[in-house]
């Protein structure tokens, strides 16, 4: 077996270093040593989207992620988002638009909108759909997912053009 | 306000009271932050790590397993094999019947399915113990397989004489109709694939157990380890506040608990099991595989005159599970004749399992695509059809219906749909190279009713609690249960708090056959009026109270304030008020079982056990939700591929306690439905048994680029008959009828019949 190595990144903007094994992913990094339990491992084959958090400001599959190629990365995690008791734009929608039954998917599909709305600001329905195609959700929220993007993306065009 | 004005109910915000209020989830903010915590990723300290050993057979025995080499491999603390005896005795069913010819060997030596469990490897870590798992030396005696109810080997399987139905002289009827539809129809096996994966993590105190494990059902399930270690109920505790979908996995304990705490008990050490996603599709069942061969007889206007029902469905060779193919056939048009028998069928399966909608489901298929085959023999609209053989009661139970608003959801949903420009003919309707196909089809779902019990806590702070060992499985229950209190409390919705999913709470059945919502906010309800009949007893009689003098003989409660009835004396906060008097709580504990249930074993079974549940034609009535799903469907005239474009589906669930969790239930099942028309199927490797498709890329689950614009419509009334609120089940009928409507919708577009799911391209070109 190969010999534990020494990884700094930069958690949800906090500098951190864990002593992890070459073969630990991502997700049970964060999961175990961090106590960061929103990305989530279903599938642990990159089908499901559970596990999604941002490495260097893009999408990855936490599961199939190795924990040791973010090493002097940024990572940013679901638990982030909010600042304080202020939820994200995106959080926020969510809730409005019922866009969760269980819950376990949400985290992952949160970061999969987060990425969706910086690439476009303001989606079509079929954009929506097929971005957030890679997150599996079987309580089958999708209806209301897709409302929540839009409602997020409203709100932020709204603040934009008020700023 | 007396009882008798109280006003009526429309189950809307109109109501103005918190039940009914298309509030937003109570438990969102902790599950849109990451902080809800799952069975799995409870922090446990000292925790070993397990893993599954699957067989690798179809059938046959465990010959010999040689474990030297994964014994010597780094940080194994433990391997259980069919060698170990694991001293277990056998759980009650939950028919509450207890097999007495014990032990209960989770991991026998003869293998009945691919997938079986016969190892247990226990190490530091997991990636330890899977990789000793793969040094395990495994020799097994192949046996002959039965992969599957439509094997050449799996014959016809037995009768279920006790599912027989009949009336008339269906044969007779049949025979001498004008016009006969008859056709097979097939369904397979279909996976839950909730998103969180099973497992448990299981921790012993000397001879108490704590069970971490995601549960519709934590009393139920924590009984079943008491069972199987000999030890008294209330030294099992079963937790599960959070749980990421079930669909009707997660109501029961299965093998592979028993074996991880047995595995715990040995080494005196808690031990984690994840089963891995692949496991997943073998070490519970899914929904079995079904055929049916139905045969309608009418006259030549489509006025049905005879049913007739031939089932059959797999089971395992170890257990037994009816998927009941006739659960819907006789509940949906009136016919004078009716026969339906249903055969069992083993296979080499692991024993299949309640996938929402149990029998519904697959029932639905068969007469819902075979009225669709009647109404093009006759020529009659397909909504005609249905109105033509409307069924004023129960067919079979010969009760009048509590309510059925199927002939208002027929009519709104043509009517939001445009079904009226649908025009008759197959292939009639295109859109450059899409087929253009519109079809019907309805459902329904029983209500099935049970008793609960609900703890309510009113606090110093003004603030109240909730407590049960109910679970949400994403359905709603923290949300609703909440609502119930606040409105019955005069408390605001924001100011309750609910705790769930922990078998050391008061009793609850499983969150299962959409009866959870119904039982739980009567239960509540009734604690919380005794909590606030108990707060206001005090305010009238303490002598510290400011209303002691005033003269009041009863008090309000609302928005958090306490005040006399004509507004005359002081209004005072219920946190103020409790103060004064000096209370630091109001706690009531209150159950809605009946009298010969109020007995230590009467209430160990209600919230154990099935045998307290009443059916839908249990009473006068015939209880039932119903629905009616419009679909269109675009095929692409030259690749045939499937694409659902639209579809309104109209519901009469009763009254709905929260109109915005109650569509996406629907929401969520007609997915369900989409995916089990056009994607799902467990395929099994005929040579050995083996789930082939055992992963979330290769059973396709509907994504969101799969799903359409979805409208749905309530046209429920209160149904005083149902539940204590007026509410019949909600979670369970969305998906009923949607894989006939989408196969009527096909057959519409393309002329092309498909009786077996999943439609998929190669049905059509
Ligand atoms: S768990 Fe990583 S994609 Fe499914
Ligand atoms: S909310 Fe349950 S899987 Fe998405």
């Amino acid at each position: 077996m190969s010999s534990p190595r020494t990884i700094r990144f930069t958690l949800n903007g906090e500098p951190v270093s864990a002593t992890i094994m070459p073969h630990e992913t991502l997700v049970d990094v964060l999961q175990h040593r961090f106590d960061l339990r929103g990305a989530r491992e279903s599938c642990g084959q990159g089908l499901c989207g559970c596990c999604t958090v941002h490495v260097d400001g893009k999408p990855v599959s936490g599961c199939l992620f190795l924990a040791v190629f973010a090493d002097g990365a940024r990572v940013d995690t679901v638990e982030g988002l909010a600042r304080g008791d202020a939820l994200d734009p995106v959080q926020e929608a969510f809730i409005e638009a019922g866009a969760f039954q269980c819950g376990f998917c949400t985290p992952g599909f949160v970061m999969m909108v987060k990425q969706l709305l910086k690439e476009h600001p303001e989606p079509t329905d079929e954009e929506v759909r097929h971005y957030l195609t890679g997150n599996l959700c079987r309580c089958s929220a999708y209806p209301e997912i897709l409302d929540a993007v839009k409602l997020a993306s409203a709100r932020q065009a709204e603040a934009a053009r008020r700023a | 306000m007396t009882l008798l004005d109280t006003p009526r109910k429309h189950g809307d915000a109109s109501d103005g009271g918190a039940i009914g209020a298309r509030l937003s989830r109570l438990d969102g903010k902790l599950k849109i932050t990451g902080a809800a915590t799952y069975a799995l990723e409870q922090p446990v300290d000292g925790l070993a790590y397990a893993v599954l050993v699957p067989a690798t057979i179809g059938a046959g025995r465990v010959a010999r397993i040689d474990v030297a080499a994964a014994k010597a491999a780094p940080g194994v603390r433990l391997i259980l094999t069919p060698d170990d005896d694991l001293g277990l005795q056998p759980a009650t069913d939950w028919n509450n019947v207890r097999a007495s010819d014990g032990p209960y060997v989770p991991l026998p030596r003869d293998i009945a399915y691919n997938g079986q469990p016969v190892a247990l490897v226990v190490a530091d870590s997991l990636e330890q113990a899977t990789e000793a798992a793969r040094r395990l030396a495994i020799a097994y005696e192949e046996g002959p397989v039965t992969p599957g109810l439509d094997s050449p080997n799996a014959g016809e399987g037995s009768p279920l004489d006790q599912l027989s139905v009949a009336w008339g002289d269906a044969e007779a009827a049949l025979a001498a109709a004008p016009v006969r539809v008859e056709a097979e129809y097939h369904t397979p096996r279909e996976y839950h694939a909730a998103m969180e994966p099973h497992g448990l993590i299981a921790r012993w105190e000397g001879d108490r157990l704590t069970v971490w494990e995601p549960s519709q059902w934590t009393h139920s399930m924590a009984r079943s380890y008491a069972e199987w270690f000999g030890l008294p109920p209330e030294n099992v505790r079963l937790v599960s506040p959070f749980v990421g979908g079930g669909f009707g996995s997660k109501g029961f304990s299965y093998g592979f608990g028993a074996i991880a705490a047995a595995a715990a008990r040995r080494l005196g050490r808690p031990v984690k099991l994840a089963v891995t996603r692949p496991q997943n599709f073998a070490a519970y069942g899914g929904r079995a595989a079904t055929r049916q061969s139905l045969a309608l007889g009418a006259t030549e206007d489509g006025v049905l005159q005879a049913i007739v029902l031939r089932g059959a469905s797999e089971t395992s060779t170890v257990g037994t599970w009816v998927e009941q193919v006739g659960a819907a056939t006789p509940l949906m048009y009136a016919v004078p004749n009716f026969s339906a028998r249903q055969r069992l069928v083993a296979v080499n399966t692991v024993t299949p399992g309640a996938l929402r909608a149990p029998g519904k489901t697959p029932s639905a298929f068969a007469i819902e695509s075979a009225i669709d085959e009647l109404a093009c023999a006759v020529g009659a609209d397909p909504l005609e059809i249905r109105l033509r053989n409307y069924a004023e009661e129960d067919p079979q139970a010969r009760k009048p219906w509590s309510t059925r608003r199927m002939r208002e959801a027929l009519a709104e949903g043509a009517e939001a749909f445009g079904w009226a420009r649908r025009s008759r003919e197959p292939r009639s309707m295109r859109d450059g190279h899409q087929l253009i196909g519109w079809g019907l089809a309805t459902g329904t779902f029983p209500v099935i009713r049970n008793y609960g019990e609900a703890l309510v806590r009113i606090l110093a702070d003004g603030s109240a609690e909730v407590v049960t060992g109910a679970t949400d499985i994403g359905q709603g229950t923290y949300t609703i249960l909440a609502q119930t209190a606040a409105e019955a409390l005069g408390i605001p919705f924001e100011r309750i708090d609910v705790r769930l999913g922990d078998s050391a709470l008061p009793g609850a059945p499983v969150a299962g056959g959409s009866k959870l919502a119904g039982v739980m906010t009567g239960a509540v309800q009734k604690a919380a009026i005794a909590a606030r009949d108990e707060l206001i007893a005090l305010a009238l009689n303490d002598p510290n109270s400011p209303f002691r003098d005033t003269g009041a003989n009863t008090l309000i409660l609302a928005d958090g304030r306490i005040s006399a009835p004509r507004g005359d004396g002081p209004v005072v906060s219920v946190g103020e008020l409790l103060g004064r008097i000096g209370r630091e709580r109001i706690e009531v504990r209150r159950d809605t079982l009946p009298d010969h249930l109020q007995t230590p074993e009467g209430r160990f079974r209600a919230w154990t056990t099935m045998t307290t549940v009443q059916g839908p034609t249990a009473g006068d009535y015939s209880m039932h939700s119903w629905c009616a799903h419009f679909v269109e469907v675009r095929v692409d005239e030259d690749f045939g591929t499937i694409r659902v474009a639209r579809m309104v589906s109209a519901f009469d669930c009763g009254r709905l306690y929260n109109p915005k969790l109650a569509e996406s239930q629907w929401k969520g099942g007609i997915i369900m439905g989409i995916g089990m028309a056009l994607l799902e199927e467990g395929l099994v490797d005929s040579r050995n048994g083996r789930v082939i498709n055992n992963n979330l890329g290769d059973y396709l689950l509907p994504t969101n680029a799969d799903v359409p614009d979805i409208r749905v419509i309530d046209v429920g009334i209160p149904d005083p008959h149902a539940s204590a609120l007026g509410g019949k089940g909600v979670g369970e009928v969305g998906i009923v009828g949607v894989a006939p409507a989408i196969a009527n919708a096909v057959f519409h577009a393309t002329g092309r019949r498909v009786r077996r799911l999943p439609i998929t391209l190669d049905a059509l070109v």
